[in-house]
């Protein structure tokens, strides 16, 4: 099962905390925070706050190779990590003032410079291209959209707008496939109740296989759902007043993922007693993400790259399930200072 | 000697059970494996314990630190309200507000405002506020009011009565309250755990966990967190017998004055209006000294403005609707099936004591089970289906109503049952003519203490399985940024739930009379 589990929809939930300020002292004296902070700080280092989109798992990977390897402290940062969950929104902390910088996905991000003029802007994307993917079983594939005709597709409820506009691009009609809910459980699929889901293709065939099936899947991407994922979102504030840490930030978080794709299997074992510890996920399940990501965040401009073809692709996919962004929400200077 | 055969047989129903149920989960028997066997579990739960230590230190120091502070909170309220009857008027809204909250609706809006474990010990602190309060308040007002002359007499002033005599006449009722108090705490702690900001704490773990086609490790869980709960209520059970060297009864009444007011009908309308002006008043405060911004924090005006002159109000106010229209009907069939289960069970002890006694370890447990721990392992039972939500429904009504009512079958007058006697009729009979009727109005006062758990269950089970209702519109509210629907659907929550409280309450006084 995998009820609230991850990804539930495109647009996710993070980042934990927002809003300290003047918050009574006895109240946060008891809350604590147990975020983790880059060893220790030396006389000269900033404090820098970042928001992940998630619990610890691989897809933070390069946060914690950075973090482990002293990358941020090398960059003068002393960076506390603050991990995420269901009901923590990562935009939140950006508004709230508790971290300059958050993982998030570009739907929800646009969604919210549109309706309600949200100072945000997108500096990076950590995926190139989303993980959410149809996924199904080798034994009953579907290998394109044009698969799914006559078959049922279980999709989560938050992402039946974009599946149908993938299938529209794809030129199928979208009475021809019997779109159910999805729970977020593989249970269905591997029991054949279904013939293909909805969700993240660098995490949930891991599940499938441990319950005995072989998976395969395709990206929603490569049918014309082209959009990033774990953009990197700054406020237009921090972006005047912190524009230096942003650029370390970016430039250390580029050396841990490089550093991490050298060999994807060498460091998640690594974590097991440190940030994948007690997460309740398996050391095989974060090497199964760790590698299946691999491709999706690498590029040819470097990680976290905005090319002008992918914001145009991004801005286009949006269009198309009305999320009307425009190209002057991304800013591509930041990283051209790497 | 009788004690020990009482003890081997309830030892003998245990060890029964737990054979059926290695049994069913060696075999698989039960939802493809959903249901592993005991055994199963505690090899899981040793594979997994160099997890636990971190985890569960984080949960009892938040959920511990909300018991002081909630308690703290609420024996003073409590002290003042019984000195002063206008503070009772005042606080009533409050207090009915952290009766009714369905404390999932508060998580999101208290992720918006705080960092780190502060959100899991403002939960804890709320959830155990209303016992304590209430059982202060009663403990500190009812006293032998001969004992309060006796000092007074002696030339003792008020001071020396509340010292002497409130105190001491409080204590039992408050530690007794911590009974009810401690699982509370656990479970807005677990609840908070849930919503994420934190890596530790067992509800993350079992967050985590929840993806992972490993029933093992969400039954282990699920028994470490109960196994937390139950400790603690024991702990205070304990502590309670000590102090008033006599055993207490199984649950605390934490309801006497909840319809309690009394007077004409303006004056109570009165009360109610500017106790509610309170809680508004308070939701001011807190926003304008936590100084947030305000696309993030919504102030009662501003949800009003959101369901009304906001462009997009009506969009807002039919989603709204279709959530309540899914939720509420199931939260009332869950109560009824509830309150039935309660009531057979009610009726089988009063019947047949010894089978009664059987089954009220089983029902104990089912109380103290923290329910972000227990709905996933309803739903690998019994699917994602109506019928989880039902029964997640009855296992958080079931174990109150239970008590209510059997206090009342055990109450029956027993001059009418001899009347029933003496007329040739057998416990049947006294039970049709005495005992039912005599529990009717116990049903409906177990109604309304158990409503707001019924609304509870539901919008947990919607949330993490079915996606449906209330539920789910927190969760997609949390993706869309909708901070006006999250504002909006705690409100309105807390708001449904008072009314049907007092709906409740209402018909109590009509079947009372």
């Amino acid at each position: 099962m995998n009820p609230i589990s991850r990804r539930q929809m495109l647009i996710r939930a993070s980042a934990a905390g927002v809003g300290l300020a003047g918050l009574p002292a006895f109240l946060a004296a008891c809350g604590g925070d147990d975020s983790k902070s880059s060893g220790s700080s030396s006389g000269t280092s900033t404090k820098f706050t970042m928001q992940a989109a998630w619990v610890n798992d691989a897809e933070f990977t390069g946060y914690f190779v950075a973090l482990t390897n002293g990358y941020y402290t090398d960059q003068g940062l002393d960076l506390n990590y603050q991990s995420g969950g269901p009901d923590v929104i990562p935009e939140s902390t950006l508004l709230a003032g508790t971290s300059p910088l958050a993982l998030t996905t570009p739907d929800s991000t646009i969604q919210a410079i549109v309706n309600d003029n949200a100072p945000f802007v997108i500096v990076g994307a950590q995926y190139q291209k989303n993980p959410l993917g149809v996924v199904s079983l080798k034994k009953n594939p579907i290998n394109s959209p044009a698969d799914l005709v006559g078959k049922t597709l279980a999709v989560p409820p938050s992402n039946t707008v974009s599946v149908e506009a993938m299938l529209s691009i794809s030129g199928v009609n979208k009475a021809d496939v019997n779109i159910v809910p999805y729970e977020y459980d593989p249970t269905p699929l591997v029991k054949g109740e279904i013939d293909a889901s909805v969700d993240f293709t660098t995490n949930v065939p891991f599940t499938i296989q441990q319950a005995g099936e072989e998976a395969t899947s395709f990206l929603m991407y490569d049918y014309g759902f082209t959009i990033f994922n774990d953009t990197v979102v700054v406020t237009k504030d921090a972006l005047k007043n912190n524009r230096a840490e942003i650029v370390k930030w970016l430039r250390a978080s580029r050396m841990g993922w490089d550093e991490n794709f050298k060999d994807p299997s060498k460091y998640p074992p690594m974590f097991t007693d440190t940030y994948f510890k007690g997460t309740g996920r398996t050391i095989e399940n974060e090497l199964y993400f760790n590698n299946a990501q691999m491709p999706l965040i690498k590029s040819d401009g470097g990680i976290y790259s905005m090319s002008e073809e992918a914001i145009a692709a991004n801005l286009e996919a949006l269009g198309a399930i009305g999320i009307k962004g425009t190209r002057d929400m991304f800013d591509t200077t930041l990283l051209e200072e790497i | 000697m009788k004690n020990f055969s009482r003890f081997a047989r309830g030892t003998g129903v245990v060890l029964i059970v737990l054979a059926i149920w290695e049994v069913l989960g060696r075999l698989e028997l039960i939802g493809q494996g959903a249901l592993p066997a005991p055994t199963q579990i505690l090899a899981q739960l040793w594979k997994d314990r160099s997890d636990y230590p971190p985890h569960l230190s984080v949960t009892l120091k938040s959920a511990g630190t909300g018991f002081v502070i909630g308690n703290i909170i609420a024996i003073v309220a409590g002290a003042i309200s019984a000195r002063f009857r206008i503070a009772e008027t005042l606080l009533r809204g409050l207090g009915m507000s952290l009766f009714a909250v369905p404390l999932i609706a508060i998580v999101p809006v208290l992720l918006l405002a705080f960092t780190g474990t502060t959100p899991r010990i403002i939960l804890a602190a709320m959830a155990v506020y209303f016992p304590t309060y209430i059982a202060t308040m009663n403990g500190m007002r009812n006293v032998d009011p001969r004992l309060v002359d006796v000092v007074m007499v002696a030339g003792g002033s008020t001071t020396d009565v509340l010292r002497w005599i409130r105190v001491r006449s409080a204590l039992p009722h408050i530690v007794s309250a911590f009974r009810v108090a401690a699982p509370a705490a656990l479970l807005g702690t677990l609840l908070a755990e849930f919503g994420g900001g934190t890596r530790w704490g067992l509800g993350t773990y079992l967050l985590g966990s929840l993806g992972q086609a490993n029933p093992s490790r969400l039954w282990s869980i699920g028994l470490v967190a109960t196994a937390v709960a139950a400790s603690a209520y024991m702990l205070f059970a304990l502590l309670g017998s000590r102090l008033t060297r006599s055993s207490m009864s199984a649950t605390v009444q934490t309801s006497l004055p909840m319809g309690g007011a009394t007077g004409p009908w303006w004056k109570r309308l009165g009360g109610g209006v500017i106790s509610a002006g309170v809680v508004l008043g308070l939701w001011a405060l807190v926003l304008s000294i936590l100084d947030m911004s305000p696309v993030v924090a919504k102030s009662p005006f501003a949800i009003v403005r959101y369901l009304t002159t906001d462009p997009r109000a009506s969009v807002s106010r039919s989603r709204l609707f279709d959530a309540y229209s899914e939720t509420l009907p199931l939260a009332l069939i869950g109560l009824l099936c509830g309150l039935a289960a309660a009531l057979l069970l009610a009726v089988i002890l009063s019947l047949r004591p010894a089978l009664g006694r059987a089954v009220l370890p089983f029902a104990l447990v089912s109380q103290t089970m923290p329910l972000p721990a227990l709905t996933p392992l309803i739903v690998l039972v019994f699917g994602r289906s109506i019928l989880a939500t039902v029964v997640v429904c009855v296992s958080v009504t079931f174990f109150p109503s239970f008590v209510t009512i059997s206090q009342a079958l055990a109450t029956t007058s027993s001059a009418a049952i001899d009347v029933v006697r003496v007329s040739g009729g057998g416990r049947f009979k006294s039970l049709r003519f005495v005992g039912l009727p005599g529990a009717i109005p116990a049903m409906v006062t177990a109604a309304r203490l158990a409503a707001p758990r019924a609304l509870l269950g539901v919008m947990i089970a919607e949330y993490l399985a079915t996606g449906d209702g209330l539920g789910n519109l927190l969760n997609e509210s949390r993706g869309r940024l909708d901070y006006g629907m999250i504002w909006t659907v705690a409100t309105t929550s807390v708001l449904v739930a008072v009314i049907i409280t007092q709906l409740f309450g209402l018909a109590e006084k009509l079947t009372r009379k």
